[in-house]
């Protein structure tokens, strides 16, 4: 093993490895033209070293080529120079297209100029010279055609001593040329960043300037080094500063090109390893093929072999990448399953989405997937929004503030027609007179991703254009359209989760709010030595509207009843009684006279609540002293005083319901009671129990039922009552709160016993 | 419920329909009554002779269309009481707040 051996293996394998780098990036969006240029940039960057090893190579004679094919591999290294147009192509499309406004867009090869022209002078000289002679041997041979060819050769002749003179000086003309495509390269690099908003792009580009500074310091060396010391650096040093040039550059832009896209770094290092290392040996065995096959040709074509091996070697050249194509699917097949496309994207993000059930998230995943996946600047989200019935521009790191979209808008009833992602401009009938669209132009949307459930518009994404400019491709389109139905699907998985938290949520507070409730109510019926009381309330819902209480009073011979029902049901119905109990309780401690309790009660409510909320209610306080029972009726339910024979009275005196109507008055009024009589109070989700017919159990019933059986235990009388309901009404409980209170007067004439 | 409505010597006549049970039948009639407090219309009577049944929330509606209708100067009555209805107004103590009447006619006339 010698030095040049190793060295000649090392650029065989770093050149492989560029090269196929570029067919990995080109390969992953060939539409996109900077990945092409990028590919190319990266293709050329890896023929250089090839060709100098493969030249250094045959000069030793390994292969048995001949002095003419030595020369010619080795001159073909040159056409690692066209790496410099391509490096200005890429920083003229790079971080932005400058040549997006530009009509002829082809120019761009024009660059390729100089570098193409010193390869064909390198390559072709020696042929055009033997023309040049033979030219002016015919035209000195005189005859019929020295008129016509004696001018013709003087032109020629003149065309190969300035080639000549050319290619004497190529060295320092083109390598000047070359170092200053590195500095326009680099000027337009520069100005780009500047531009660029994008902290994405942004950071990619300082990478690739990082790159083309320590590049150009080493070529610079490079070419000055052999310029000023033609004799003192050996070439092999030159040729090493070079390449090391190349590669460190390549490398860079590798590093940036790789990132930029969504291809996963380790995956594209990875495959460009197993092809480089893959493909030097089926490389080897392709130039050895097509050696033998020249040696073919060579009896053919005769003398003419030098030029045709040119086109042969070009020819073999354009056959590479149909040839790479299928070595690189051979070993795709073979060694890697993840493929760095499209498909990688959805299955990536379906994997995602699945389990995100919060929608910001979910929201952000989308994003980011748009913004690395497919480069798009700025996407806005304008989704329905089901609890208030709208749209809106959801606000975002773009978007300042949620904006919402009329219900009428033209640009929305024109995306609502929308099956597929759609160019914004293609939606010009629907721009006059709309918001919606005023916004989307501000913003510089340039499509619209339309997000449809099976029979409406979940919303739309708007997106602006890609970074740096770039169109939608058809395949973004495609890619858009299958990610559009897996948003939906996630968006609705995730609104519906949502969903079922908040009413989870909500059933939670509810039965915390029945707890308080419950709580609110007494525990169990004080136990007085005068009366036997029995309570019950069931509420439809969770919570109810109806309300007892027993109130201890400072005069412990009395004690204050109070049976209420709010109007409504449920929680509005329950914080009115919330507000009622506390209330009541205030003014009963207070010792106000009843008459003043009921009014202050019923301004408090009424300043609380709007009109049509109330609350019918009852108010009474027994003294077992004189055995008198002192009331305020508030719009309820007649309570039922059955008197130990029966006779029954309505405990009716009072005044209109609470919280109705301002500056109500109420009086109060008086029963005396006796032992075994026996008092009934109900809300009317007792009386309003129905049958199947839709009539009614009634006040009556009720009564001719507590009548018959009143000198029962009061809660016997609530269980048999409750039966005899169900038996007529056989959805009861009830769909109103249902309250029923029991007080059985059993004072014995002021003696304690029960 | 449904809610008809017409103009009888410049006095506004509601006619609802069916059940008053709240809910959107509150917005309804709200609605209607500040359609013509709007148009300076402050003199309604309402007929409750298609009411078939009226629960609390309903009880309400009409509480609060009298209230909106008095806070604007105006005044509602109420025509073709049904018993059910009376007897909610009894025990309610709310008639001595509405006024009713047997018929439009004679509604519309204790306006003059």
């Amino acid at each position: 093993m010698n030095a040049d051996l190793i060295k000649n293996l090392l650029f065989l394998v770093t050149g492989g490895f560029l090269v196929f780098l570029g067919i990995t990036v080109t390969r992953d969006n060939f539409t996109s033209r900077v990945n092409r240029i990028t590919g190319g940039l990266l293709f050329l960057a890896g023929l250089g070293p090839i060709f100098a090893a493969l030249g250094s190579i045959m000069a030793q004679d390994a292969l048995g080529a001949t002095p003419i094919e030595r020369t010619t591999l080795y001159s073909f290294y040159l056409v690692w120079e066209l790496f410099f147009p391509t490096l200005v192509a890429f920083s003229l499309l790079f971080p932005y297209n400058r040549l997006r406004n530009f009509k002829r867009p082809t120019v761009i090869y024009l660059l390729l100029v100089p570098q193409v022209m010193h390869l064909v002078l390198m390559l072709a000289f020696g042929d055009i010279a033997n023309f040049s002679d033979s030219l002016e041997a015919r035209a000195e041979e005189g005859g019929i055609f020295s008129i016509v060819l004696g001018p013709l050769a003087y032109v020629v002749s003149r065309v190969t001593l300035l080639l000549g003179f050319l290619r004497a000086y190529a060295e320092p003309v083109f390598g000047t040329i070359n170092l200053l495509y590195i500095a326009v390269a680099f000027y337009f690099l520069e100005t780009g960043r500047r531009r660029q908003t994008n902290p994405r792009l942004t950071a990619q580009t300082n990478t690739v300037i990082r790159g083309l500074r320590l590049a150009a310091v080493l070529f610079a060396l490079s070419y000055l080094g052999s310029q000023i010391f033609p004799n003192e650096i050996p070439d092999a040093l030159i040729t090493f500063l070079r390449f090391a040039a190349l590669m460190t550059l390549a490398s860079f832009f590798a590093l940036a090109i790789v990132r930029r896209q969504f291809l996963d770094v380790r995956l594209v290092f990875r495959q460009s390893l197993i092809y480089t290392l893959t493909s030097v040996i089926l490389v080897g065995v392709y130039i050895i093929l097509s050696l033998r096959a020249e040696q073919f040709l060579a009896p053919i074509f005769g003398e003419r072999a030098q030029t045709v091996s040119y086109f042969f070697i070009v020819f073999i050249l354009l056959l590479f990448p149909t040839f790479s194509n299928w070595i690189d699917n051979i070993i795709r097949s073979m060694f890697v399953r993840t493929r760095t496309d499209y498909r990688n994207i959805m299955e990536r993000f379906s994997r995602q989405v699945i389990s995100i059930f919060d929608s910001l998230k979910l929201r952000q995943t989308i994003e980011e997937t748009l913004k690395t996946a497919l480069l798009v600047d700025h996407v806005y989200f304008v989704l329905y929004d089901d609890s208030v019935g709208e749209y809106a521009i959801l606000q975002s790191d773009d978007y300042p503030r949620r904006t919402v979209i009329n219900r009428d808008d033209m640009m929305l009833r024109g995306i609502n027609l929308l099956d597929k992602p759609t160019p914004f401009a293609s939606l010009r009938e629907y721009v006059e007179g709309s918001a919606l669209a005023a916004i989307l132009k501000e913003q510089r949307v340039r499509l619209i991703l339309p997000l449809k459930d099976a029979q409406h518009l979940v919303g739309f994404l708007a997106l602006t254009s890609k970074a740096a400019g770039y169109r939608y491709t058809p395949e973004d389109y495609n890619v858009l359209r299958v990610l559009s139905n897996q948003m939906v699907t996630a968006l609705t998985n995730a609104r519906l989760y949502a969903d079922s938290l908040e009413k989870i949520r909500l059933e939670e507070e509810m039965s915390m709010a029945r707890q308080i409730q419950l709580d609110l109510l007494p525990e169990r019926p004080p136990d007085l030595p005068c009366a036997m009381i029995c309570a019950e309330s069931t509420p439809s819902r969770t919570v109810g509207g109806d309300f007892y209480d027993f109130i201890p009073m400072a005069d412990e011979n009395r004690v204050g009843v109070v049976i209420a029902d709010a109007s409504g049901k449920g929680m509005p119905a329950a914080l009115l009684i919330a507000q009622i109990q506390a209330i009541i309780r205030s003014e009963v401690n207070n010792g106000n006279p009843i008459p003043e309790i009921m009014k202050n009660m019923n301004q408090q409510i009424h300043k609380s609540t709007s009109a049509e909320k109330y609350v019918t209610l009852f108010y009474g306080e027994y003294d077992r002293e004189d055995n008198a029972f002192h009331y305020a009726n508030a719009g309820h339910n007649y309570p039922i005083l059955v008197r130990a024979n029966g006779q029954v009275e309505h405990l009716d005196q009072g005044g209109p319901i609470i919280g109705a109507l301002p500056g109500m008055d109420y009086k109060s009024a008086a029963v005396q009671l006796q032992d075994d009589d026996l008092l009934f109070l109900f809300t009317d989700g007792l009386s309003e129990a129905m049958d199947a017919d839709g009539k009614e159990y009634g006040e009556d019933r009720i009564q001719e039922f507590v009548v018959k059986q009143r000198t029962m235990e009061p809660a016997a009388i609530i269980d048999a009552l409750k039966r005899d309901v169900q038996s007529f009404d056989p959805s009861y409980p009830p769909q109103d709160d249902t309250t029923m209170v029991i007080l059985k007067v059993n004072n014995m004439g002021g003696m304690n016993e029960t | 419920m449904r809610l008809a409505d017409r103009e009888q010597d410049g006095i506004v006549i509601l006619e609802p329909k069916g059940k008053i049970m709240g809910g959107p039948d509150a917005t309804l009639l709200h609605d209607k009554l500040y359609e013509y407090i709007d148009q300076g219309k402050k003199k309604v009577v309402v007929d409750l002779s298609k009411v078939d049944w009226m629960n609390s929330t309903g009880l309400g509606i009409l509480i609060s269309g009298y209230t909106t209708l008095r806070n604007n100067e105006g005044i509602l009555k109420l025509a073709n009481v049904t018993d059910k209805i009376q007897s909610l107004l009894t025990i309610t103590k709310l008639v001595s707040v509405f006024e009713a009447f047997d018929s439009i006619e004679d509604a519309v006339a204790s306006f003059k």
